[in-house]
């Protein structure tokens, strides 16, 4: 079986959003000797594309994303100690942590599921909260797991300004430095993203990725 | 009748899941294989279908989906069982006629037969939408002074006395019920003081709901939203606004926002989640009557050509199967002040006309910016209307709304089309339309004449 066909096959068991044979798939390229940072690039990374694309297209919905979601975390689950075994900077091969969360009284979590799907389609290791999360349990979390990233979710024109007070927090525990914040939503604007001190806001999933892999590089 | 407290007491013993396996595992999946079982298929050049074994078989699903599923607890991560007798019970008492208002200006919402000689009510109003607390009292009453306007509803207070609004913070009780007194105020100032109100619209949380429960706020001829959490879900804090009305006796309004391109997949599962989300809030929300508001999972809007098929299958399966109270909102993603949004509404006052539902609108802008006005919701009465006067069949509406989409389709391909704000659409001291806004409205009035509609 050549290489192409093991990347192929994990592929494409990222795109069924088949948890079962994209474990199998990550398995057999490995126990065939291939490089994981390939497995994690070439075969994860490209499905998961597929994946993002098809959603933009019209022809996947949520349930789709979520699956793939389900399938690249478990495959994550093994590629992980072997990129740690192969390379010593292992780890980074993650694009970087995340915290997501939709805020404290906000209950609308599909705009959030859809991101925090994209993102960790798209390499990064995200720490999906749920709804309704107050802001101090938010930074905590990100203190706790090492998060790069706080990307913050509110539907409600009336939650967004918790938004803002998280940053407030952060600042006033000296550590906004340490964490990019994006935000989002349906009424969140750039103007407003940047008002409340924000280092961003995008208008859909597609590009909340570009842009926290935008903010990762720089 | 079941007992409300039994309700409550499912939601804390019924069987544990975790949220992602219900939305995943029950939801995605039952829903993708009732799609499968009933060969259910959409087809976006059949806006408005006239097929009466595909609206069985939506109906058929979306029954099914209920009765399989029940509801589920966010608060308790529990499912709230239901059986298919009380499924069935629910739908038998589902009111036919609610008295809304009061007096000269009550008017009785009723669960409208496909092809129902009555003409549908219209609730004028932008629902939702972040409205600024200096323009919040001209805003409603352009809608308010409308005289085809039946009902009244409104937008959300986002501060009061200058001071931000937070969800759930002290401040909710004081901007829901300050928005009570503007519409209370509203509709003295415009004659009609006894006009019934969806309102309550700046209590996101609970809150402001509970504290506006009081005759000078919301009456018990009023209603109130009861949300149904996507999907098939409810919450403590939501269950509560229908506890508290057992006893005042607000109307409850379900409030099911289905996701087209959410859980439930395209559009044929969308409306399949559509349906069986009534058939719980039957129960769950104590429903009088429904709200009907797909939204589309990246446009919003509810003028997109899926969501339209949407409101249409939803609409006819309950109409042609087991007529509840339906009133469909319309949600375009055009604001006021731009031709795109009354093209938008006239093509969602069309499908619902025809699809048996009531109206309510326009929450312009995606309801995302105050830029709405009293003048797009006249427009909304008058298309429906006449569509209903011409006894429309839903094949020539579906022509019709297929000549309108080219005119507006492009909004959802650019970075929107919010237009403006309602204090530059209107003269907010004398509450008229400002005049490039009343021309603009003209002008498409006689185009849509010209395209055969007898306004």
């Amino acid at each position: 079986m050549a290489d192409q066909e093991y990347f192929q096959a994990i592929a494409d068991a990222v795109v069924d959003g088949d948890t079962e044979q994209a474990v199998d798939a990550v398995l057999a390229a490995l126990n065939a000797g291939l490089d994981p940072l390939q497995i994690l690039n070439v075969g994860l990374m490209s499905g998961a594309e597929e994946v993002g694309q098809r959603f933009e297209r019209g022809e996947y919905f949520l349930p789709e994303l979520m699956m793939t979601g389900r399938a690249l975390k478990a495959a994550m689950e093994i590629v992980k100690p072997a990129l740690l075994e192969k390379y010593s900077d292992g780890d980074s091969q993650v694009k970087g942590r995340v915290v997501a969360a939709t805020v404290q009284t906000d209950i609308h979590d599909i705009g959030k599921n859809i991101v925090a799907s994209m993102m960790t389609a798209a390499g990064f290791e995200v720490t999906d909260m749920g709804v309704d999360v107050p802001i101090k349990s938010i930074i905590d979390k990100a203190e706790e797991i090492g998060a790069q990233i706080i990307s913050l979710s509110a539907l409600l024109t009336t939650s967004m300004p918790f938004m803002k007070d998280l940053i407030d927090l952060l600042v006033a525990r000296g550590i906004r430095s340490k964490y990019v914040v994006l935000v989002g939503g349906a009424s969140v604007t750039e103007d407003w993203a940047r008002a409340i001190g924000a280092d961003g806001t995008a208008r859909n999933a597609a590009e909340a990725v570009k842009l926290a892999r935008t903010k990762m590089n720089a | 009748m079941l007992n409300y407290l039994e309700i409550l007491d499912r939601a804390n013993t019924g069987p544990y899941l975790t949220e992602e396996n219900w939305d995943l595992e029950k939801v995605a999946m039952t829903t993708k294989r009732l799609v499968r079982k009933y060969k259910l298929e959409w087809n976006p050049n059949e806006i408005v279908t006239d097929d009466p074994a595909l609206s069985e078989a939506i109906w058929k699903a979306g029954y099914e989906l209920a009765v399989t599923l029940g509801a589920y607890s966010r608060s308790t991560e529990r499912i709230i069982e239901i059986s298919q007798d009380e499924i069935d019970n629910g739908i038998r008492t589902a009111p036919q006629a609610v008295v809304m208002g009061e007096g000269k200006d009550a008017r009785t919402l009723y669960a409208r037969h496909l092809d129902d000689e009555r003409a549908p009510l219209f609730f004028g109003g932008s629902p939702g939408t972040p409205i600024p607390e200096r323009i919040f009292q001209a805003n409603v009453m352009s809608y308010m002074q409308e005289p085809l306007i039946d009902l009244a509803t409104c937008g959300t207070l986002v501060e009061v006395d200058g001071r931000e609004v937070r969800t759930g913070n002290p401040i909710e009780i004081v901007s829901t019920r300050r928005e009570l007194q503007y519409m209370r105020q509203g509709l003295k100032r415009v004659g009609r003081a006894g006009m019934g109100m969806l309102a309550a619209q700046s209590s996101v949380s609970e809150l402001g709901d509970l504290a506006a429960a009081h005759p000078d706020y919301l009456r018990p001829c009023d209603s109130h939203l009861v949300p149904v959490l996507n999907e098939l879900k409810m919450d403590h804090r939501n269950i509560s606004r229908a506890v508290n009305s057992l006893e005042y006796g607000m109307v409850n309004a379900s409030l099911a926002c289905v996701i087209v391109g959410g859980l439930g997949g395209g559009p044929a599962g969308s409306a399949v989640v559509n349906v069986a989300s009534y058939l719980i809030a039957n129960i769950t929300c104590l429903a009088d009557y429904h709200i009907l508001h797909p939204i589309h999972v990246r446009h919003i809007a509810t003028s997109t050509r899926d969501v339209l098929w949407v409101i249409n299958a939803t609409g006819q399966a309950f109409a042609r199967h087991a007529p509840h109270i339906i009133v469909a909102d319309i949600y375009p993603k055009s604001g006021a002040g731009t031709k795109e949004l009354l093209y938008e509404t006239a093509a969602n006052a069309i499908v619902n006309a025809v699809s048996g539902s009531h109206l309510e609108g326009v929450g312009a802008a995606d309801g995302n910016a105050p830029n709405c006005s009293g003048l797009e919701a006249r427009l909304m009465a008058e298309v429906a209307l006449a569509t209903h006067r011409m006894k429309m069949s839903r094949k020539d509406a579906n022509a019709f709304v297929l000549q309108l989409l080219p005119k507006y389709e492009h909004v959802f391909t650019q970075d929107g089309n919010p237009g403006q704000s309602f204090d530059q659409v209107y003269d907010t001291v004398k509450v008229k339309p400002l005049d490039f806004w009343q021309k603009m409205y003209e002008e498409v009035k006689t185009e849509l004449q010209e395209m055969g509609l007898k306004l």
